[in-house]
This record gives structure tokens, sequence and C-alpha cells, in this order.
């Protein structure tokens, strides 16, 4: 599972590179649509502070 | 409350401020969404731009000016910085938050109704496919709108466009993930532009120094997607940079944020919908610079935006001149901009140090592009082929 942590700096970087679209951007928060997402890790690699972690 | 409009675009950056204030110069009524609680702010940019290209569209105001430089330095690997000679270019670098927060307000002056914390969600479809509208967001309530045409000005994250089937996604190969602090106490030898090229520094990309007024600076660094991991990303990066040279740099802005160094999207409308700037890939992918390409695409397809909305017909030819005038401006160059990068960063950091120190051997008044292209070449004599392959297409 895809998880968003306390010092994303809500930049989008992630979302441009998601295939399938799971990455949304709200007033405050970066939120996953963990139907969509396929674990692909690409928005975990992608961000330039490593605010997303992969949990289990 | 008004839930109808000529043309809706969302996003209020450059492009999107631009294609607003054209729109509603030529008299038509126009809605701007955007996410943000303040108009410019965060500012996730190294606000550079050229003096001769920025003035093509418009008068720089004083206010905008952080600060007025003619200067280049390269500082290659070992740290031995090459100075270019003088003139060579000119630029400013601005004060974004200032300059879109005017323009937002000449954009309402003109008539654009601009909201604040407005997250477009989602477009609204027409059974033939073509947008009617957009649902958005505003404090915790949904709200739909209506426009004849809808212009996505949406930034890097480009994520409207893909609900009208145009393929946005990027490869992490083609962007540059980037952090950014704004410091102070920063006593540079020389107002000038520094960049730092190197694997060392930054693999595929490169660090920025753009001094402000007041001993700040810019401090930037962006590196190729391909080589940002989990545990080895853009911020492990500017740590590693920060120490090395700005160990006690005061910081009072750290942002984010991501770079298209691509081709541009080919395809910016589909039925009555339009993209502009950086939603459209249109940053030059050698310098990653899109401010004024964002401006550029604004103006243009706001006008075309105006000229067109009450015809269908003429919309679609309108549309179709959009395209090609983006291609023939930016569209061309940035497919030659993006083979040279690829050569440029093929090159390890021995090669840069090499060239660095021969062109340092000569006299200052030929320190330009021209002769530092010809070191490139002297040592590696591919980088001409390459280039010439680039420019012929071959
Ligand atoms: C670190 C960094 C340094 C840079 N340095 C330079 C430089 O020195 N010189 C230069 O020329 N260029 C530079 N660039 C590139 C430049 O910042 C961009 O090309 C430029 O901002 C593009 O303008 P835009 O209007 O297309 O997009 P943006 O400026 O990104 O604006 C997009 C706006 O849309 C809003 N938005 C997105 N989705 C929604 C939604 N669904 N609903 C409502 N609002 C939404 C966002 O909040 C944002 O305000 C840099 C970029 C970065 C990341
Ligand atoms: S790239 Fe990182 S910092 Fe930017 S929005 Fe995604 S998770 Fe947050
Ligand atoms: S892991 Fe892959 S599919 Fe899931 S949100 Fe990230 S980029 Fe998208």
């Amino acid at each position: 599972m895809i998880v968003p942590l306390d010092h994303c700096d809500h930049c989008g970087t992630c979302i441009s590179v998601c295939p399938v679209d799971a990455l949304m951007l709200t007033e405050n928060s970066l939120i996953v649509d963990h139907e969509l997402c396929t674990e692909c890790l690409l928005c975990v690699n992608i961000c330039p502070v490593a605010a997303l972690e992969s949990k289990k | 409350m008004k839930t109808t409009w000529d043309i809706i675009i969302i996003g209020g950056g450059p492009g999107g401020l631009f294609a607003a204030l054209e729109a509603a110069k030529a008299g038509k009524s126009v809605l701007l969404c955007e996410r943000k609680r303040e108009m410019g702010i965060p500012v996730r940019c190294g606000e550079a731009v050229g003096k001769e290209d920025f003035a093509n569209y418009l008068p720089m105001e004083p206010r905008w000016i952080g600060s007025e430089i003619n200067t280049f330095i390269i500082v290659p690997p070992n740290g031995k910085e090459i100075k270019l000679k003088k003139d060579l270019y000119s630029g400013y670098v601005i004060n974004r938050d200032l300059f879109e927060y005017d323009i937002a307000a000449r954009a309402a002056e003109a008539g654009v109704q601009i909201k604040m914390k407005a997250n477009v969600q989602e477009l609204i479809h027409s059974d033939d496919g073509s947008v009617s509208g957009v649902r958005v967001m505003e404090s915790g309530k949904m709200h739909e709108y209506y426009a004849k045409i809808v212009i996505a000005a949406d930034g890097v994250e480009s994520r409207i466009s893909r609900q009208m089937g145009i393929q946005t996604v990027l490869k992490p190969e083609n962007i540059e993930p980037c952090v950014q602090v704004t410091a102070s106490g920063i006593h540079l030898p020389e107002k000038a532009l520094y960049l730092y090229i190197g694997t060392c520094y930054a693999p595929g990309g490169y660090a920025w120094v753009f001094p402000k007024a007041n001993n700040c600076a810019n401090i930037g660094l962006g590196i190729n997607g391909k080589y940002s991991s989990n545990t080895n990303c853009a911020k492990d990066y500017m740590d590693r940079f920060l120490d090395r040279f700005f160990p006690d740099a005061s910081i009072q802005r750290y942002v984010t944020g991501g770079v298209p160094v691509t081709t541009n999207l080919k395809r910016l409308t589909q039925d009555n919908f339009m993209i502009v700037g950086d939603a459209g890939h249109m940053v030059n992918p050698l310098n990653g610079g899109g401010i004024t390409h964002a401006i550029y695409s604004g103006i243009i397809a706001g006008k075309a935006a105006a000229a067109s909305c009450d015809d269908p017909q003429k919309m679609k030819i309108c549309f179709s001149k959009y395209e090609k005038e983006i291609y023939r401006k930016f569209g061309k160059n940035h497919e030659h901009q993006s083979k040279i990068k690829e050569v440029v960063y093929q090159m390890n950091d021995d090669d840069y140090n090499r060239i660095g120190g021969e062109f340092l051997k000569l006299d200052d008044s030929k320190r330009n592009f021209l002769n530092l292209f010809k070191q490139v070449v002297k040592h590696k004599p591919e980088f001409l082929i390459n280039v010439v392959r680039a420019f012929s297409g071959i």
C-alpha cells in the first residue's frame, strides 16, 4: 500500500508519472486510490523528498 | 450563484493567468480555478528569465525584478569555476510571487473571476465526449461550473488532460525531480547565474545558484528521474550540495517540484478543450526553463479560445492553428534540445573537468559559447556528430 508521509510538499511530481492516475492532490493532502494503484513504485522513487512509502 | 462562463481555466500559474487575461481582454467571461490558497505561492521555481525573451511578451515591472544578471558561471565537478564572457547572457531572477499576484490583479481588472482554494477534481463531459464543465471542490463542498471551452493549465501534474484521453504521463527519464531553497547570507563573488554540472552534483541534471537581492539566492537542484530513488532522491543530492558549498546557509523558503524535460505534447487540444504550459510539457528540456513558454502558450490559447468559443467550426480552425503555432515556436526546437541533452548527460565527471580545464586556458575575451562548444568537440568528437544529427534529424 502506498502511503504519503507527513513531509509531502504537495508538488504533484508523483502524479505526473503515475501510469494509472491513482494519485490526486486536494487542498492540503495527496490521496492514493488504492483500488487503481498497481504498486509499481514509480511515484515512490520519483518523489524529490522521498515522501511516499510502500507499506506491506 | 453564477455557474456558467464562456471559458474556464484550471490552474493559476503563468500559463493559466495569461490565458485568462487574454480571453477576458477579448470580452469573454472567464472563470479561473486555483487549488492553492494564495496566488504565486509557493514559488516552485528558480525564477530565471532571459531579458529579451520576457520582453517579447510584456514589459518588466521594477517590483518583479529580484536581480539583473549578465554573467554565466559553469562549475564542473572539480569546483573550478568557468566564467563565460560578460554580456553573453542577460536576464533577471524575478520575484515570481509578486509577478503572479500582479498578473492575477490585471486579469481580475479585465473581468476574470478568480476562485482560490478551488480544486478541480474532474471534467464534466457531454454525451459526445466533449467537455461541458468542471467539478470543483471548494472548502468541502462540490460545485459544478459550465463553459464552452475548458483550458487545462494545471502544471507538471497534468492530470486533467488525461480525462480527455490525452496521454500526459511522463516516464521517469522525462522528468527532473527538484528541490530548491531560498537562502540568505549568500555572499557570492559575482552576481552571476551559477550552474553546477556533473554527476557528483546532480546526475542527468544540474544544480543552480541564482542570486536575488540582499544576498539571497535560489539554490536548487534537479536530477534526472531515472537516477531518482526512495533512498537517493533529489533531496539527498541537495543536502550533499549544500554541505559542500553552503554549509551555513540560512534558509527561508524550501520547495520541491518536478520539471518535464521532454518534447512538447503534439496534441494540445481535443474538441473544446485546450492545454497550456507545463501541462503540455512546454519546458526547454535542456535548461528546464518554462515560465515564458507558459506565458506565450497562455496568450495564444486565450486568444484562440476567445475568438472561437461561440462558433464550433471556427474553433476547429483556431485550435489547429494553436497547435501549429506552439510547435513552430517551441516544439521543433525542443526536439533538438532534447537530443543535445542526451549527449551532454552521457559525459562523465572527468570529461566535464577536462573540458573545463582547457576552456580556462583561453583568454578571458574568448570565453564564449562557441569556444566552449569547440572544447567539447575536441574532447568528445561524437558530440559534434550528435549535434549535427540532432539538428538534421538523421
Ligand atoms: C524547482 C524548479 C525550478 C524552476 N526554475 C525555472 C527557472 O528558473 N526559469 C524558468 O523559466 N522556469 C523554471 N521552472 C519551470 C517553471 O516553473 C514552469 O515551467 C512554469 O511554472 C509553468 O507554468 P504553468 O502555468 O504551466 O504551471 P504552474 O506554474 O505549475 O501552475 C499550475 C497551477 O495549477 C494549479 N493546479 C493544478 N491542478 C489543479 C486543479 N486540479 N485544480 C485547480 N488548480 C490546479 C497548481 O496549484 C498551480 O498553481 C522551474 C521549475 C521547478 C520545479
Ligand atoms: S512528489 Fe513527493 S512531495 Fe511531491 S506531491 Fe508527491 S509525495 Fe508529495
Ligand atoms: S505505485 Fe504506481 S500505480 Fe500506485 S500510485 Fe504510485 S505510480 Fe501510481
